[in-house]
């Protein structure tokens, strides 16, 4: 190895810089996945991360329209964010309908489906000759909202995570936190990673050894707080001592969002975008993407399309109802066409009519000509 | 039959009621039925082994009886307990369950009361109210607690209530309450609503009943432990940022529920489940072995 005398370089340095220039330049996709029953928090927690309304409250005012379809959808918002000239691209994907119906065997699919078709869809582009201008969607984290039961977890959260954990960073939340004591809190989380660890569940890990003494503590606090109990709140409340803060008023005191004792709230956003989202992105493309690639590689050639199981009913329903659109304009079209066919013949009809009755009209003039002549010329041979 | 007796024998012999509790687990039922009882009536859960939390537990239904006192009132109190509700990821079988459970009660005092000879210590094992926890959400009814209310109500006096009610702020309690009734007037549900005739019943009985047909549904929290406040005890949960007292109805809706079990409407409870319930549930018995005899 040659190296360079220090002071005198020849500016191999400046590359950090110039890498930075042009990850400025190029800004960032980010997706993340909110898997968990409705009503745990997952819209306010995100619009309090981002400090904006990515995603606006349900409405209940249609909720009496009733569509019979029980099926999980999903539900993709997008969001331009910038923060000192860095842009970022921000994917909030949401999951309605997941664990709310009485039968929700199977109500996985649709989610899973979406997590490997967003690799599928990755690498069938990288295979095109024309590959610049990539639309990534790849899922980086998948936040899983867990019911604050302080009991455990439920056959359904295992059954999930389970599959979630192999094919994406699985982040597991504890949602409305303020509904447990402290106490409660902590025998929770520790039955939660008991359940986790028993059950061979794979959540996000990072490297907790850094560069420096106080990264390395930091890490190891984010890691010891999983699962991240979190409150969410858009609103300014003031507290007993005159503080605004973001939180929740309650009769008998206020929760604040912020405040470490309360929640893991900070803790939780440090993770996802202040420290370790370069991680999250990293590994789903290092590590998860490419899992993905191979297993798909070892039983499929180049080019090959991937072969579906399982058809999504709701998609089914839309085939449906477009095919039916597309008869029913096909026979309007038809008919248009028909009763022109109708006009055009009666049109003929009509005029055909005419000219037979001119023709017989001319007839009846040289028949009348003839006579006159014929009566005319024994007169003239007279 | 037993409640057909003179009020002064009732009073010095205590009366019969009996209440089920429904609800997914996690939403306090159990916790509920302890603060009612004031005593450790329901074990606390074992959370099984984390090698089997993955296995689906089918629901269970436990009777508890209590001997309690109400103002120098006795009351043997019997809460149905059902652990397992709503937890399995198919839960279409739980509906089945319950109601295959309240019709028995009904069948044994359809065969009773026909037989020839009585046995005079039969005990009426009928249940007189359920109340059904639904989860805060937030949002409005699940399609879970539509179905359940919907099947059980013809059968049983049901009364909803809001579990863990300490996730709300007053406002979200207020849209919570009034969203979950609108759905329940939607889907035409028959709950126990605190009956009253504006005709006949007097002012203090009207009173009484709108007010706790406007606390519908009943907004719970519960706790066994009692923690120091102000130099009082009190019943309570202690958070970083507060303390929420049981029994302050500032807080939440359980003194007056309790109360109206136990002492103002038991009675009504109890006439509606014989007097209506179970004569439906008769003639609906009677006239398919009618139909079945005849064929």
């Amino acid at each position: 190895m040659v190296s360079t005398q220090a002071g005198a370089g020849i500016g191999i340095a400046n590359l950090p810089n110039q890498r930075h220039a042009i990850a400025s330049k190029k800004g960032s996709n980010y997706t993340i996945l909110l898997c968990g029953e409705s009503g745990l928090g997952k819209t306010t927690f995100i619009n309090t991360l981002f400090t904006t309304t990515i995603k606006t409250p349900k409405t209940y005012k249609r909720r009496f329209n009733n569509t019979a379809e029980k099926t999980v959808e999903i539900e993709i918002i997008r969001a331009e964010l910038e923060e000192k000239q860095f842009g970022v691209k921000l994917s909030v994907v949401d999951t309605p309908g997941f664990g709310d119906y009485t039968n929700n065997r199977d109500s996985w699919m649709p989610i899973i489906d979406f997590i490997d078709d967003q690799h599928e869809s990755y690498m069938r582009q990288d295979q095109q000759p024309q590959r610049q201008e990539l639309s990534d969607m790849r899922v980086h984290c998948c936040l899983y909202f867990i019911r604050p039961t302080g009991h455990t977890l439920k056959p359904l959260d295992i059954e999930v995570m389970k599959r979630l954990g192999t094919r994406v960073n699985l982040i597991p939340v504890i949602a409305k936190a303020d509904t447990l004591t402290p106490t409660d809190l902590h025998k929770f989380k520790k039955r939660i990673l008991e359940v986790i660890a028993a059950q061979n569940i794979q959540c996000y890990t990072f490297p907790l050894e850094s560069d420096d003494e106080a990264s390395t503590r930091r890490n190891m606090n984010i890691m010891a707080a999983m699962p991240f109990s979190v409150i969410g709140s858009t609103e300014d409340v003031q507290t007993v001592d005159g503080r605004t803060v973001k939180g929740r008023q309650y009769s008998w005191g206020v929760a604040e969002v912020e405040n470490e004792d309360h929640c893991d709230f900070k803790k939780l956003r440090q993770l996802l975008i202040r420290t370790h989202m370069l991680d999250l992105i990293h590994s789903t493309e290092e590590t998860h993407y490419e899992n993905y690639r191979r297993s798909q590689m070892e039983t499929r050639k180049i080019g090959e399309p991937k072969v579906k199981t399982v058809t999504n009913p709701k998609w089914k329903e839309e085939e449906e109802a477009l095919r039916k659109r597309f008869t029913e304009q096909v026979r309007l079209e038809e008919n248009r066409f028909r009763s022109w066919e109708q006009q055009l013949i009666a049109e003929r009809d009509r005029l055909n009519k005419d000219l037979e009755a001119e023709h017989s009209h001319i007839k009846a003039l040289e028949a009348e000509l003839e006579s006159m002549q014929v009566g005319l010329s024994p007169k003239q041979r007279k | 039959m037993a409640h057909r007796i003179g009020r002064r024998k009732n009073v010095k012999k205590g009366f019969q009621f009996t209440l089920m509790v429904v609800g997914a687990s996690g939403l306090g039922r159990t916790t509920f039925i302890n603060t009612l009882c004031d005593a450790d009536v329901v074990p606390k859960r074992e959370c099984d082994e984390p090698e089997m939390a993955h296995v689906e537990e089918a629901i269970k239904i436990k009777p508890y009886t209590v001997e309690l006192d109400e103002d120098g009132v006795k009351i043997s109190l019997t809460v149905v307990d059902t652990p397992g509700f709503g937890d399995m990821i198919d839960n279409e079988y739980c509906f089945q369950e319950i109601l295959g459970y309240l019709e028995r009660q009904y069948d044994d005092i359809l065969s009773e009361e026909s037989r020839i000879k009585r046995n005079p210590r039969f005990r009426d094992n009928r249940v007189h109210a359920l109340l059904y926890f639904i989860t805060p959400t937030g949002h409005s009814l699940r399609e879970i607690d539509i179905e359940l209310m919907k099947r059980l109500s013809p059968r049983i006096n049901v009364i909803p209530v809001v579990g863990k009610a300490d996730t709300f702020t007053p406002q979200e309690l207020a849209d919570f309450k009034k969203r979950v009734m609108e759905d329940i007037e939607h889907h035409n549900i028959p709950i126990y609503n605190f009956p009253y005739d504006p005709e006949e019943d007097d002012e203090e009985t009207i009173d009484e009943n709108s007010e706790l047909r406007s606390l519908l549904p009943f907004a719970l929290i519960g706790c066994e432990e009692e923690i120091m406040v102000n130099g009082r005890k009190v019943r309570g949960r202690q958070y970083p940022w507060g303390i929420v007292e049981v029994d302050n109805t500032q807080h939440c809706d359980f003194a007056k529920l309790r109360f109206a079990l136990l002492s103002s409407h038991l009675q009504d409870l109890k006439e509606i489940t014989h007097d209506y319930l179970y004569e439906n549930y008769r003639t609906e018995k009677l006239s398919r072995s009618a139909e079945n005899l005849s064929d």
